[in-house]
């Protein structure tokens, strides 16, 4: 028997049914993984988040969300999960999710809480490439997250992370100054002026000396 | 250390010259005890260092006293304290007779020229940046095991002890012990044969089955200068003292703390301190619940080549009793942990491995031939011995910091095998992972400013 050959509208909207059917099952798959993580039983919440890593960038900013839960174990649980899904998608010949996780990702740099936004720029440290820069920078502006931004983009390899910290030099108050001037250098940037501060110490004892 | 281009000691020379001229006894703490003891044929006075204290609660604690024995000996002096918790740190103070000036910040014993050595003894995320700054202020460096949380803060250790001459000895004791000594002359002397294989066991990580939320620190605590190069998040019960050990940034659970003494003897034994895996491979159970995650169940897979062996780090593992029983309670023999080698003539069983080291009565038996391998000897079997022999004489320490480091990065890489989920490929000349772009990224942890390397 010949074989039955498929029709181009015939194909296309196999292909739309098999797209929104993979959607659905994602969807289902998220919503059932943010239900066990919002139990208060740890049984039952543990191994979900344990095993969120393959549910990947669907999962990036509903968790986000729970990250943000009054049950600081619910909270934490969310917060893991993050972790195991970036973890999962920055696996070597994955670039395709790591990069849908990227993204989503930097969606969460614009929450309202500061610790999803510090979350969310610390995994970037781990899988982000040059899109997710100038997001990232924009938070070297954010005083309640600044500092986690550059350590963040102090880790990101290539030029794009460098431009940003170097634009960021020019305009940080004068006190932050010196920590964008510690990752240029790190990153083996010559910086002018802003001298380490590592060995200057700060905190005198309130006992009395010998 | 240098001012104005004058090397340290001379600088320390002439300014102690000049001070006793001004009247030294009212200067105590600027004048160096060699300067002031100048005299030859002073019974310790002449090679009397000046130690510092960083860290003085759990094994810092322990180090205070043992130096605190050695200085009424005439032998040290213990002249500075330093701790976050001031509650430690005044007790540490009483210890001392009130004679050692307390710090919170240890940068301040840094800036001090009569400051000979430091001892750092602070939770596992501060060793590298502080015995980095030590080396650089021209401080020799005791600093408790691991020696490093990433492997960028360990090359950085090497790098800094390196420039500055000074003697680095990190704190895993197991081998400058007695019987450590006889099992590697055994070993070294090709009694096993070929050693293929090295198992360690140990008892798993404990879990935090009663998580509490995070809270205010105590008025006693700086949490700042706790968390120091770690990003900052509110204090939590569950982060000190002690327990520190069992979350990854700032302990790493049992592989870093007890692997630094077990797996720090197998690179000793088999004479592959300067070498390193080529792959790790990691399967664990991390808790479900609770601020601790590191692994409680842990196997951990290292391939060595040339000369091939493998190491296997496994939680529990196979524990073999220490066989006898009396001794066991007589001296509280820790038979939890320790390491079975495996050569194509022979096994060898080493248990415990750092304060404590047994093993069996063969190896103690064993004397090597004339022209056998002579294995190194801490002197008395005592690991600050050791040290002060290193500062002395400039010869490198048992637990010297490439020693040191090499063993961190073991522990550093089998946690990190664990994270990532997958095996690990390692570059032992270069020192780096490959074919994995993010776990070459978690080969460093940017540190939170001024907190850096």
């Amino acid at each position: 028997m010949k074989p039955r050959i498929a029709s181009p509208l015939t194909a296309a909207a196999s292909a739309a049914l098999t797209s929104a059917a993979l959607a659905a099952a994602d969807s289902a798959a998220v919503a059932e993984l943010l239900a066990k993580i919002k139990s208060a039983d740890d049984a039952i919440r543990g191994p979900a988040w344990q095993n969120a890593g393959p549910l990947g960038a669907p999962a990036v900013v509903p968790l986000g969300e729970v990250m943000t839960e009054a049950h600081f174990e619910i909270a934490r649980s969310a917060r893991r999960a993050i972790e195991r899904i970036v973890r999962h998608a920055g696996r070597p010949g994955a670039d395709a999710e790591r990069r849908a996780v990227a993204a989503e990702l930097v969606k969460l740099l614009d929450h309202a809480s500061p610790n999803v936004r510090k979350h969310a720029l610390w995994m970037l440290s781990e899988i982000g490439e040059d899109p997710a820069v100038e997001p990232m920078a924009a938070l070297l502006a954010d005083p309640e997250v600044r500092e986690d931004a550059r350590c963040a983009l102090e880790r990101i390899p290539g030029s794009a992370a460098t431009a940003a910290l170097k634009k960021a030099l020019a305009t940080a108050p004068e006190a932050f100054k010196y920590a964008l001037a510690h990752s240029l250098r790190v990153r083996g940037e010559k910086v002018e002026g802003y001298p380490s501060q590592k060995r200057v110490p700060t905190k005198p004892t309130r006992l009395k000396g010998a | 250390m240098t001012h104005r281009n004058i090397p340290r000691r001379r600088f320390l020379q002439r300014s102690g010259a000049t001070l006793i001229g001004l009247g030294a006894a009212g200067l105590p703490q600027l004048v160096p005890a060699r300067v002031l003891g100048a005299a030859s044929g002073t019974p310790g006075a002449k090679d009397r260092l000046n130690i510092a204290h960083i860290g003085v609660g759990g094994m810092g604690n322990g180090h205070l006293g043992y130096m605190l024995a050695r200085q009424s000996r005439g032998e040290v002096n213990v002249v500075a304290v330093c701790d976050v918790d001031e509650n430690r740190l005044a007790a540490a103070v009483k210890s001392t007779g009130g004679k050692a000036t307390p710090y919170r910040d240890y940068r301040y014993i840094l800036e001090r020229a009569d400051v000979d050595a430091v001892v750092i003894a602070t939770p596992d995320h501060w060793h590298a940046v502080q015995t980095v700054h030590a080396c650089e202020a021209g401080k020799h460096v005791y600093v408790e095991k691991p020696a490093c949380c990433t492997i960028e803060e360990g090359k950085a250790m090497v790098r800094a002890a390196r420039e500055k001459k000074v003697a680095v000895q990190v704190g895993s004791q197991g081998r400058s012990q007695r019987e450590a000594f006889f099992a590697h002359q055994y070993i070294a002397n090709g009694m096993l044969g070929r050693v293929h294989t090295v198992k360690c066991w140990h008892y798993a990580t404990p879990s935090d089955d009663h998580p509490v939320p995070d809270s205010e620190p105590p008025p006693e605590l700086d949490w700042d200068l706790w968390l120091g190069p770690l990003p900052w998040r509110p204090y939590n019960a569950r982060y000190l003292h002690g327990v520190f050990r069992w979350l990854l940034e700032s302990g790493g659970g049992q592989i870093r703390d007890r692997g630094a003494h077990v797996m720090s003897n197998a690179l000793h034994f088999l004479g592959a301190d300067h070498t390193g895996p080529v792959s790790v491979e990691t399967k664990g159970r991390v808790p479900t619940r609770g601020l601790w995650d590191s692994a409680i169940e842990l196997e951990v897979t290292y391939q060595f080549k040339k000369p091939d062996w493998t190491l296997i780090w496994a939680q529990p593992g196979e524990m073999v009793p220490y066989p006898d029983r009396e001794r066991v309670k007589r001296e509280g023999i820790r038979e939890g942990y320790g390491a079975v080698y495996y050569g194509d003539k022979d096994k060898l069983v080493v248990w415990v491995g750092d304060g404590q080291v047994y093993t069996e009565p063969k190896a103690l038996d064993y004397r090597p031939p004339p022209d056998g391998v002579q294995v190194p000897k801490s002197p008395r079997f005592d690991h600050h011995e050791d040290w002060f022999e290193g500062i002395k004489t400039g010869r490198k320490t048992i637990m010297n910091i490439e020693a040191g480091v090499a063993t961190a990065f073991l522990c550093v890489l089998g946690n990190l095998s664990l994270i990532c989920g997958r095996k690990l490929h390692w570059d032992p000349v270069k020192q780096e992972i490959v074919g994995d772009e993010q776990a070459r990224r978690l080969m460093s942890r940017p540190q939170r400013y001024p907190y850096t390397l």
